[in-house]
């Protein structure tokens, strides 16, 4: 059969973007895949799908990028693309104080339901609303750092640093892939850093409501 | 009561209802196995008014329509064959409705509607009246006027009460309602409107007065720490809606759907707002905006600073007492881990499982999983798949049923895949696949495209309703 030869990429990579609501993982996917932005856009319900396909020192890559719904009731449905993506990109919007916040959240997320060894890049974006920052680039940088991951401040509007970011995570995974470190294999980064994030993170907003049956109602 | 019910699903001599599936047991010769739709349809003709528009006709190729487009998304249907019963034409058209009238339940029933003369078509509603009773001067054939005036006359009929039948108002809305009087058929559907018609009046401004209150009981708990993050998701969502439609992107407009949906949020807590909701408010407040506004303008282009803030305040609040209602039957898609939807979304793969099993085995041989597609066609109910009109039909049919939302569909999701079967098997791999499914070509899609996809829900569903059994293997 034909479908064999049919293939015209060298790798498949799988990425998924998370953050919080209206960040911008529509946007950046839009600008990487399509080159394109919309000021008006629909909110994505549940998951979506893109392809871009884009070649890094002379290896044809293909790109699955998995788009996520920001509302944490869709967890459920995306804890399971979680579990398929060989990267991830986390989003928060510089302008909004609780999406810098969440990150912490997403990450939790990404070390309960992600493979183990995943790569992780995280992203501060809307750097093109200057005069409303919220969290300043060393902010970012530094939760960046405590977890071990790259770093980047996009503009998804203007194009900025967009392609960088989704090429370093490719790179990430194909030195990674190329190292015989395949996928469920080598070493993790998001396991040590899930770690410091226990240590430094103590109180996460999620855990305070379930698991505990005190003061229960009486019917 | 039961003898009641009895008599409405045995009415007269065995009439069959629109997407009433009669209980196997007692007609063992409709199993999907033993007959052809085509052969089933013959026998249940009498569910169908021979005077009314009906969907047999759309999927039976030897009846003598044909579809003529006329570029606005309106379509004008000619008889190639057999004139209509009717000889002479009978014009009847709905009143201009006014924005000083309160309450729809007068002006949109059958009150409303009056005799004139061949004048008439000046004052017929064009787009949100969709009645269409133009024909192009060249056609002597065009008979649609006389089977949508007759449809018009019967709703006039029902919906004039004094008692309107709920069942005969089914069977009549599921081919389609006529848009003068969809906003009050809805409503009637829909258990908020009751069917005793000096009781309407009355009610809606109960209910009307009802929401305000919810608003004042309510409305202040947005910025509270508990529920701020909801009404930040609802305030974050809501701009973001249908960008495609001028009206959403109204201020105005805007703030009536959060404060729909943080109310509705707050008083359901088990679900509370997730994101999608929003669509679905959107159907129900340009159904009832349209009833406000004069025929000739477009609900989804109104400029609402020209309607007086008591119309807006009607239309908010009766928007949001049929969302409830609506959303009564669907709860469980929004509730934590959203069970409603994966059940759906099982139902459909068994369905597609047993009528195209070619396309079934390629979705799975190239590893597509149905919820990576149809999870945001049982979310948002199709709404992103089609045109806001087209949503509107296809609502006529879901609100003629008792769980229309939930049980029909799902058959209209398995219509969908069947009707784009082997484009879909067409595409060699996975993204291809998705990509394609993720956008469905249905943005050009006319009202009898719509009814074609009914008329094939409307078949799936009947074969396999009150049939479980034929899933299982």
């Amino acid at each position: 059969m034909a479908r064999a030869t049919d293939k015209k990429y060298d790798h498949l990579f799988q990425l998924l973007l998370c953050g919080d609501s209206s960040v911008g993982k529509t946007c950046l996917i839009s600008r990487f895949a399509d080159n394109e932005f919309r000021h008006t856009h629909i909110n994505t319900i549940g998951i979506d799908f893109k392809l871009k396909l884009f070649t890094i020192r002379d290896k044809k890559i293909r790109m699955q990028i998995w788009d996520t719904a920001g509302q944490e009731r869709y967890e459920t449905l995306t804890a399971q693309y979680y579990r398929k993506a060989q990267g991830i990109i986390l989003v928060y919007d510089i302008t909004r104080e609780e999406t810098f916040r969440n990150v912490t959240k997403w990450l939790r997320n990404i070390e309960d339901h992600g493979v183990k060894g995943v790569k992780i890049i995280l992203i501060g974006n809307k750097v093109d609303l200057e005069s409303e920052r919220k969290i300043s680039t060393r902010h970012g940088q530094k939760l960046a750092n405590q977890h071990n991951i790259k770093f980047f401040e996009t503009s998804a509007w203007k194009d900025i640093n967009v392609t960088e970011a989704f090429t370093e995570l490719a790179e990430q995974i194909l030195a990674k892939v190329e190292s015989g470190g395949g996928r469920d294999r080598g070493s993790s980064s998001i396991r040590e850093s899930a770690i410091k994030l226990h240590e430094q993170q103590p109180t996460p907003a999620t855990k305070s409501h379930g698991g505990c049956c005190s003061g229960g109602s009486s019917n | 009561m039961a003898d009641k019910k009895s008599s409405f699903w045995k009415r007269g001599n065995d009439t069959k209802l629109p997407g009433r599936a009669q209980p196997v047991a007692n007609s063992p010769d409709l199993r999907p196995r033993s007959k052809t739709f085509e052969e089933y349809e013959k026998d249940t003709n009498d569910a169908w008014d021979d005077e009314a528009e009906d969907l047999s006709h759309l999927s039976s190729p030897v009846k003598p329509l044909e579809f003529n487009h006329t570029g606005s998304g309106e379509f004008d249907v000619k008889f190639s064959g057999k004139k209509a019963p009717l000889k002479s034409r009978i014009k009847e058209v709905v009143k201009p409705r006014s924005h000083t009238t309160g309450g729809m339940s007068t002006s949109g029933g059958g009150t409303g509607v009056q005799h004139s003369g061949s004048d008439s078509r000046r004052n017929a509603p064009q787009d949100t009246g969709r009645i269409r009773s133009m024909s192009p001067p060249s056609d002597p054939f065009d008979d649609i006027p006389d089977r949508e005036t007759i449809k018009l006359q019967k709703f006039g009929k029902l919906l004039a009460g004094p008692n309107t039948d709920l069942e005969q108002l089914r069977k009549l809305s599921w081919s389609g309602i006529p848009s003068s009087v969809r906003a009050t058929t809805w409503q009637l559907l829909c258990g908020y409107l009751p069917v005793n018609i000096d009781r309407r009046e009355e009610t809606l401004q109960r209910k009307r007065s009802e929401y305000l209150k919810l608003i004042d009981q309510y409305y202040h708990m947005r910025d509270d720490s508990i529920h701020k993050d909801t009404f930040r998701q609802i305030h974050i969502d809501v701009p973001r809606m249908n960008p495609s439609i001028p009206l959403f992107q109204q201020s105005i407009v805007q703030e009536c759907f959060e404060r729909i949906l943080f109310i509705w949020s707050m008083r359901h807590p088990a679900s509370g707002y997730v994101q999608g909701i929003n669509d679905l408010v959107t159907p129900f407040f340009v159904v009832y905006l349209s009833y406000y506004i004069s025929g000739d303008k477009n609900a989804e282009t109104y400029d609402l600073s020209l309607l007086p803030n008591s119309t807006l305040n009607m239309i908010e609040a009766d928007s949001f007492w049929c969302l409830q209602k609506l959303l009564e039957g669907i709860q469980d898609n929004y509730t934590l881990a959203q069970p409603g939807i994966q059940t759906k979304v099982m139902r459909l793969k068994d369905i597609m499982k047993r009528i195209d099993g070619s396309l079934h085995s390629h979705l799975e041989r190239n590893s597509v999983d149905y919820l990576q597609f149809a999870f945001r066609w049982m979310n948002n109910l199709l709404m992103r798949e089609f045109q806001l009109r087209s949503v509107i039909r296809i609502w006529d049919s879901y609100l003629s049923e008792a769980d229309g939302f939930a049980t029909l569909h799902v058959f209209v999701c398995a219509a969908l895949l069947l009707k784009f079967s082997s484009e879909i098997q067409s595409k060699k791999d996975f993204q291809e696949i998705m990509i394609f499914l993720q956008n469905l070509p249905t943005s050009a899609w006319t009202d009898d495209d719509v009814q074609l996809l009914l008329a094939e829900s409307f078949k799936l569903k009947y074969m396999f309703a009150d049939a479980p059994g034929h899933l299982q293997n």
